[in-house]
């Protein structure tokens, strides 16, 4: 019978595991944890079947599980040290999946990673492989200069929708266009979280911000822009898709297209590029399962999810996504 | 190697090549253009990399990636692309980073022209980005000592692991002279960085950063800036004495382009009677003031020329107190001085 292991002083309270488990195995403590948050415990064990979904949507990596006398393990490319993001950010998701990519194709000892500003700006303390702490929207920049300079090197950056489509939209753009053999792992939580919530570029129409108070008005600041779309047709090859991480079918595609991103710089094929839909419970003003359910009724509608272009078709038909 | 006739820019960019430099990061910008140029023709031939980046932005953080994962690397730009590049500059050296940076000074404030000035002193040696900083300034007066100055200021860069700033004008870059390169580098020979990107492998994780979150954090590596400046200040102040034979009726300071313009007014002044000297500092920063007041204690006046409305005098006139009269004349805005002028100018002073 498998067995869930819950680090207790380890877990932000988030609920995401309760939410996520098919057949209610979780529920939360009465207690609180050394934080001074409630945690979950298996309150019916025999239920659980050992899928590990809580495993995987766990944002600060505080669940194992035991199957057949195997325990889950955080990736080896993740460090021990605990995310500092707010209870429930995907942002603890996206890094572990992208630790589990670097893991997966053995590439930990030769990869660098390109931290952003923004709420990930710490994440040079979170993956166990060299880092770089790039300026606000630069990292496309700063993981050329690294590339070219040791092209041997897998290089990854990791930014928000603040800094890589406003402020870094140049450098985004022309590093694609370049063709830089980079993985960019593009986190959209339609939001500046780190600052305290203002408008992003890919704040919704009519979402409320603290610097759009009525609402994102198309007519004064535009529609948000749809990265992956403007990407996509720039000529140069590329593999560009868009996931999300709200709930267990969208994280293991999520996982894949990561996989599949650092794999075509692994073998030199092509820059690759992955938005990955992710919330903000904090600037949002939702509770965790909330704000997951809100990436899947508001943003997916606007954000569609899929493989945008891959350097072997090109562009994907809407109809082929 | 052989003595060549080159161009100040072509010169810049093969001793940075002979300096074992293989990466150059830029943005086109009059009057260097063909600094960039030289450099994407030269660096294929060698095996090196050069990226025409989409701004000096980025160019500059191209340099910081670059750099810190442990290659030499260097960029060139004129006034205003050194202006957008002061983001990278200021994160490179809060994350003490080692990258030469060339800037042939044009006339501004704002796009202003694109004729030789010296325009940028304030920029190169007060700060010019955010943050405490200091960059390490080297200013030739020549092609071959752009050249020399170029090689060198990869070593120091690696040495106290500080950006350096080559400051010269558009008359450098333009002009031609023989020029002979006088260290051939092997990238291959560099010393490793143990402290770069490189892969961790074998060893813990290397992070390149400028953030600090504790301020106590930050104060301290502040004063380790700190305690690097003042090192250079003792090792690598760098200056020329001309014309100076125990007194000296009059003591032009000037740096760069102006300092060759000095030494013909020096010439005519000497026909007419005229005892002058020249103070010329090299390093910009580190400031050699103390070789300045020595040198000016044998000089009844001190005469500063440059092409600003006064920028370097600050130095100077801090350095020789508030006692001292400190005379200037400036051009600015592309236009440059004569020796005539020069010489007219003194004898005002001196009569
Ligand atoms: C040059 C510069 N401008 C502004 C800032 C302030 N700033 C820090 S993070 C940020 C926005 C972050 O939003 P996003 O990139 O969407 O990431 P998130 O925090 O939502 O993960 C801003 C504006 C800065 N650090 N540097």
């Amino acid at each position: 019978m498998p067995t869930v292991f819950v680090e207790k002083d380890r877990c932000k309270g988030c609920t995401l595991c309760v939410e996520i488990c098919p057949h209610g195995v979780l529920e939360m403590s009465k207690e609180i944890n050394a934080k001074g948050y409630f945690f979950p415990f298996a309150a019916k064990p025999d239920e659980c079947t050992g899928c590990r979904n809580c495993v995987m949507v766990c944002p600060d990596c505080a669940i194992q599980v035991e199957v057949k006398g195997k325990v889950s393990e955080r990736p080896k490319a993740l460090a021990e040290k605990q995310v500092h993001y707010c209870p429930g950010c995907h942002h603890g998701i996206i890094h572990r999946l992208v630790a589990e990519a670097i893991d997966s194709l053995g590439i930990q000892e030769k990869t660098v990673g390109v931290a952003p500003v923004g709420c990930s700006v710490l994440a040079y303390d979170y993956f166990n492989v060299d880092m770089h702490e790039a300026s606000h929207g630069r990292a496309p920049a700063v993981a050329t200069g690294i590339k070219r300079g040791r092209p041997d090197l897998i290089v990854f950056s990791y930014q928000g929708d603040g800094d890589l489509a406003s402020i870094g939209m140049a450098e985004t753009v022309h590093a694609a266009n370049r063709g830089e053999k980079i993985t960019v792992i593009f986190v959209n939580n339609a939001i500046y979280g780190m600052t305290g919530g203002q408008m992003a570029p890919t704040t919704l129409p009519g979402q409320v911000a603290t610097t759009c108070p009525y609402g994102r008005d198309v007519n004064l600041a535009g529609y948000p822009i749809r990265m992956s779309e403007l990407l996509k047709e720039l000529k140069t090859p590329a593999y560009i898709a868009r996931v999300a991480v709200y709930d267990a079918k969208t994280i293991v595609q999520a996982k894949l297209a990561i996989k599949k991103a650092f794999d075509y710089q692994v073998k030199g094929v092509c820059y690759s590029f992955v938005e990955v839909l992710s919330t903000c419970p904090t600037g949002w003003g939702m509770t965790p399962p909330d704000a997951s359910k809100w990436v899947e009724s508001n943003m997916v509608p606007y954000y569609p999810l899929g493989e945008f272009k891959n350097p072997d078709k090109g562009v994907v038909k809407e109809t082929e996504r | 190697m052989a003595k060549k006739l080159m161009k100040g820019c072509e010169a810049i960019g093969e001793a940075a090549i002979q300096a074992g430099c293989r990466h150059f990061f830029g943005y086109p910008i009059t009057p260097q253009n063909e600094i960039p140029e030289y450099m994407s023709a030269r660096l294929p031939q060698v095996g090196g990399m050069f990226v025409q980046a989409e701004s000096e932005v980025s160019a500059s953080n191209m340099l910081y990636g670059a750099a810190g994962a442990g290659i030499r690397c260097f960029t060139s730009s004129s006034s205003p692309g050194i202006s957008l590049m002061q983001e990278g500059i200021s994160y490179i050296a809060g994350a003490e980073l080692p990258v030469v940076f060339v800037n042939i000074m044009r006339g501004g404030p704002g796009l202003g022209g694109i004729l030789p000035s010296q325009s940028d002193y304030f920029q190169s040696t007060k700060g010019g980005g955010h943050g405490d900083y200091r960059l390490l300034c080297l200013a030739p007066s020549t092609v071959q000592e752009a050249a020399d100055l170029v090689q060198e200021a990869f070593d120091l860069a690696d040495k106290y692991r500080n950006p350096v700033m080559i400051l010269g004008d558009g008359l450098i870059g333009q002009m031609m002279e023989p020029v002979e390169f006088k260290k051939v580098i092997n990238p291959e020979d560099l010393p490793e960085k143990p402290w770069a990107t490189t892969g961790a492998k074998g060893r813990k994780p290397n992070v390149i950063n400028s953030l600090y979150l504790d301020p106590e954090d930050l104060e301290k590596h502040n004063w380790k800036l700190v305690k690097k400046y003042e090192e250079m200040a003792k090792n690598e102040k760098r200056w020329e004495v001309f014309n100076l034979d125990k007194k000296a009726d009059i003591l032009f300071v000037a740096y760069g382009t102006v300092a060759r313009i000095i030494k013909t007014a020096i010439e005519v002044l000497k026909e007419k009677g005229v005892n002058a000297a020249l103070f010329r500092p090299i390093t910009l920063f580190p400031f050699p003031g103390e070789a300045l007041e020595e040198t000016a204690a044998k000089c009844k006046h001190v005469f500063v020329s440059e092409l600003s409305t006064g920028q370097m005098i600050e130095d100077v006139k801090y350095h020789l107190g508030k006692e001292r009269k400190v005379h200037f004349y400036g051009r600015v805005g592309g236009m440059v001085m004569t020796p005539e002028e020069l010489v007219e100018e003194t004898l005002k002073i001196v009569k």
